[in-house]
């Protein structure tokens, strides 16, 4: 495919629609990006937006940059419709991984600073006139993720095989000949405090480890951040996530930092400590005003 | 990878980038990062935020259930066309239930008490974790 995106002037739209306009169009703004004239044309190959909206287009900001957006039905997207579709997994999944792949296409041609999923204006005309008061934060984002991906680097500790100290009596943990028997209950303590010891001695190398790998990330790196590690929800309930991060790698180092990552992965290997790291991303985590 | 296929929903092949973008990577980044635009139409972000702690709910009942070989909704497309009513909320009510009951050890069996699992989800996980410290690995 060589030909770009149409692009769309702002006052396409002339008469903007309310956005509760049930027969109308809602503007969808997937992100911004570069899109100089003499540069590639930005191209999203393989990737139609949502399911229910129209062609993508181009909405031109100033001569360095562009937005990327869809005209949607306003009836499916008013704050009601989104917020009764979104709380349905199966559609959830299906908008973002739609936003998703939009901005990671368009990325194909240059940097691109993603918008939050459903950032929606009444019309062309809005959009334009939203985005424009935004140009320096997108001019500084656009700056600051230009030839770099984001890669993502989460270490969690597998659980003990060693099954939780219960105190319950009758429960297995204490035989019955032995409960009755003096010193009994100090031996059960003494147990459970190994246990305990045992646990806090993991967590502490895994921490130590989520540690090495932030510095060795960070030596490759141009920025980092920390997310939200992810609850029992997600890594499942054998294994504890201790470390959820990003971090803002030039293009042609990517393989530095996975490298760099298997180096510690190996030197921790077999205390139940997994390293994963997933990328090239959408620099989505560096393009906000403020880094940690 | 996408967990369910349905129409309407953008098939794997559209989703270039990393190899393991896995739901929860891409909702982490495309609802909470970013530059935040106020758009005409508002999102309150405190919804998002249930929101993602209902889906991580549901991504983590879905992985329980594929390990215990229930997978009859992936193929089911009475499910999706359903999906903007209150129906499907009722089959995902019903699909924690069985999913309790399975990780008690239990057969799956119908409805059980709505209300109080209702209350449960919405607290945030507390009931999930304790329930998962009890589970024995079923």
């Amino acid at each position: 495919m060589t030909a770009g995106l149409p692009v769309a002037p702002p006052d396409r739209r002339p008469e903007p629609s309310p956005p509760d306009d049930a027969d109308g169009t809602s503007l969808c703004v997937f992100a911004v990006c570069a899109a100089a004239p003499d540069g590639p044309p930005v191209q999203v190959a393989g990737a139609p937006g949502h399911a229910e909206g129209g062609p993508l287009s181009l909405l031109p900001l100033d001569g360095e940059l562009a937005a990327v957006v869809q005209e949607v039905p306003a009836a499916r997207f008013t704050e009601e419709a989104l917020r009764r579709r979104l709380a349905d997994p199966a559609a959830l999944e299906s908008c973002a991984r739609a936003h998703h792949a939009v901005v990671t296409a368009a990325s194909a041609a240059g940097p691109v600073v993603p918008l939050p999923l459903a950032t929606l204006f009444a019309d062309h005309r809005r959009a334009h006139a939203v985005l424009t008061e935004s140009l320096p934060r997108f001019r500084s984002a656009v700056d600051r993720v230009r030839g770099r991906a984001e890669w993502a680097v989460k270490v969690h500790l597998r659980r003990d095989d060693t099954p939780p100290a219960r105190a319950t009596p009758g429960h297995g943990t204490v035989p019955d000949a032995v409960a009755g028997s003096p010193g009994a209950g100090r031996a059960y303590l003494s147990r459970v405090r190994g246990r305990e010891q045992q646990r806090v001695s993991r967590r502490d190398a895994a921490a130590a480890a989520a540690q090495r790998v932030h510095e060795a990330a960070s030596a490759v790196a141009a920025g980092s951040v920390r997310l939200r590690p992810h609850g029992q929800e997600i890594t499942g309930k054998d294994r504890v996530q201790v470390m959820n991060a990003a971090y803002l790698v030039d293009e042609a180092r990517g393989a530095e930092l996975a490298a760099a990552v298997a180096v510690v992965r190996a030197e921790v290997a077999g205390g139940g400590i997994e390293i994963e790291v997933s990328g090239p991303w959408v620099p989505y985590s560096f393009t906000a005003e403020e880094q940690r | 990878m996408t967990q369910l296929d349905h129409p309407g929903a953008v098939p794997a092949s559209y989703a270039p980038g990393p190899a393991t973008t896995n739901l929860a990577d891409i909702l982490e980044r495309v609802l909470d990062k970013g530059i935040v635009i106020a758009g005409d139409i508002k999102i309150d972000l405190l919804d998002i935020e249930l929101l993602t702690i209902r889906l991580r709910l549901f991504v983590s009942s879905v992985e329980t259930a594929r390990r215990a070989g229930i997978d009859w909704w992936e193929t089911d497309p009475a499910l999706s066309s359903r999906a903007a009513e209150n129906v499907l909320a009722e089959e995902n009510r019903q699909l924690r239930e069985q999913l309790a009951a399975l990780e008690r050890g239990e057969a799956p069996g119908p409805d059980g008490d709505g209300g109080r699992r209702k209350k449960a989800v919405r607290s945030g996980g507390g009931g999930r974790g304790r329930r998962a410290e009890d589970g024995d690995g079923t």
